[in-house]
């Protein structure tokens, strides 16, 4: 049980602040993001009407997240936000993946980065509604549907980043905790690969997509 | 200890009726589409995974509760245990039942109208997603309740404020997470009948969940209230 509560860190004083670094989150997504420029370096190295492997599964979600950020917004406001829609999940994927090799660990086990890109995805939902509703327009819709509701409102937009970022967090974490915990009591004999199947594959996937896709719904209850 | 029974026994619940209410659905849209098998049962898997996330939520918290921290101050940090796991616990029965609608809900659709299996599927997410936030308040709660310092001295209302912090939360979160799941449900079986309406139907369900949820806010706000407020 000491792997649930151990954490690689890196202490830094500056000017008075004493900071903490998770080091095993920074360095899990340092790895991912160079595994993902890799993969994008690849895919559009040699384009061509018969594609290469990496071209295949680069289309692929280029396509299907297409589609899908065009049916939630419009055709040129899709423009705008389907290249982080698509990258958000290409790295959230990977993040939740990459659990499965070993001593490998999943940046979205700790809390700080579901919640860093939750808040990020609040801004960008923000800024999209004051942009296309204009500020005033915004303001009011706090004020719906009567003015004292204001403070619930306000406290209901910050729950949803609660909300998307503990989601991610707590599926993540809780799998590789029965994970841990199955694992020992069988010690390590047949079934932790069907559970690493299960809790990082599927389950991966599919928060992966219920994260990415709620960004985006966020965004475009905002611009509506 | 008896909180952390609390919090598995009660996602326990939630999760299994959720989970059941969708292979039922499917096993009925199976007896009249048996062509549609290997589709409706993907759909199906897919949504039972969605469901049981309150499920391993509650394990999360039993698991803390279990091997966490555990500071010097038994009756008081009993009282915080207790409320954390009724918080989690309760909260996860509505979240359970909540996001196994729409997976059934999604069976039923696709039998109707396997050509928006993707829609469909995009849409079930989504509105489980939505259900489910009301549990995630309650894993929040039973966070904050296990990791707060906890004052020196003990008074008779702190100690009740802990446990009745975690009441609000569970009980709170029970009735938003069956209201959201219900409204997903209706929406996803919906646009089986009229795909064109899908950007329509998905803001409408948004909205009325949103309505839906604020109670669960409430009991959020309350329970926050208790535990920070002296």
């Amino acid at each position: 049980m000491e792997d649930l509560t151990k954490v690689w860190t890196w202490t830094l004083d500056v000017a008075g602040f004493h900071l903490v670094f998770n080091a095993t989150t920074i360095v899990m997504t340092l790895i991912i993001m160079g595994l993902l420029i890799a993969f994008g370096w690849l895919a559009t190295r040699r384009t061509g009407l018969i594609p290469n492997p990496f071209q295949i599964v680069a289309e692929l979600f280029v396509d299907s997240f297409w589609n899908l950020t065009k049916d939630a917004l419009d055709e040129d406001m899709a423009k705008t936000y389907f290249p982080m829609i698509c990258s958000l999940f290409m790295f959230l994927l990977l993040c939740n993946w990459i659990g499965i090799v070993p001593h490998m660990e999943e940046p979205t086990k700790d809390l700080n980065t579901p919640l860093g890109l939750g808040i990020m995805g609040f801004f960008i939902a923000h800024y999209a509604g004051i942009k296309t509703k204009g500020f005033g327009a915004y303001i009011k819709e706090y004020f719906e549907p009567i003015f004292f509701m204001m403070p619930l409102n306000v406290i209901g937009e910050l729950a949803k980043v609660i909300s998307i970022s503990f989601r991610l967090y707590g599926n993540i974490m809780g799998g590789s905790i029965i994970i841990l915990v199955v694992s020992h009591l069988v010690y390590g004999l047949i079934i932790p690969p069907f559970l690493y199947g299960f809790f990082g594959v599927f389950v991966g996937t599919v928060q992966a997509f219920v994260f990415t896709m709620l960004t985006l719904v966020y965004i475009s209850v905002q611009v509506k | 200890m008896l909180g952390a029974g609390f919090s598995v026994g009660f996602a326990a619940i939630g999760a299994a009726i959720g989970e059941g209410y969708a292979a039922g659905r499917a096993n009925e849209v199976l007896s009249y589409r048996p062509r549609l098998a290997g589709e409706i049962l993907k759909t199906m898997l897919v949504g039972q995974a969605v469901a049981e996330t309150a499920g391993i939520f509650g394990l999360v918290i039993a698991m803390l509760l279990l091997f966490g921290p555990s500071s010097g101050k038994p009756l008081l940090t009993a009282w915080a245990y207790l409320g954390a796991g009724l918080s989690m616990g309760l909260s996860a029965i509505g979240c359970g039942v909540g996001s196994g609608l729409p997976a059934g809900g999604a069976c039923m659709g696709i039998g109707r109208q396997p050509a928006v299996a993707g829609p469909i599927t995009t849409l079930m997410l989504i509105g489980a997603g939505v259900s489910q936030s009301t549990a995630i308040y309650g894993f929040l709660i039973a966070l904050l309740l296990l990791f707060k310092q906890l004052p020196e001295a003990m008074t008779f209302p702190g100690l009740c404020g802990l446990l009745g912090a975690g009441l609000a939360m569970g009980f709170g979160a029970i009735g938003p997470g069956i209201g959201e799941g219900i409204a997903a449900e209706n929406a996803v079986y919906q646009i089986a009948r009229n795909p064109e309406n899908t950007a329509l139907m998905t803001r409408t369900m948004l909205v009325g969940q949103a309505v839906a949820e604020s109670t669960g806010i409430y009991s959020l706000v309350v329970a926050l209230l208790l535990i920070f407020l002296k």
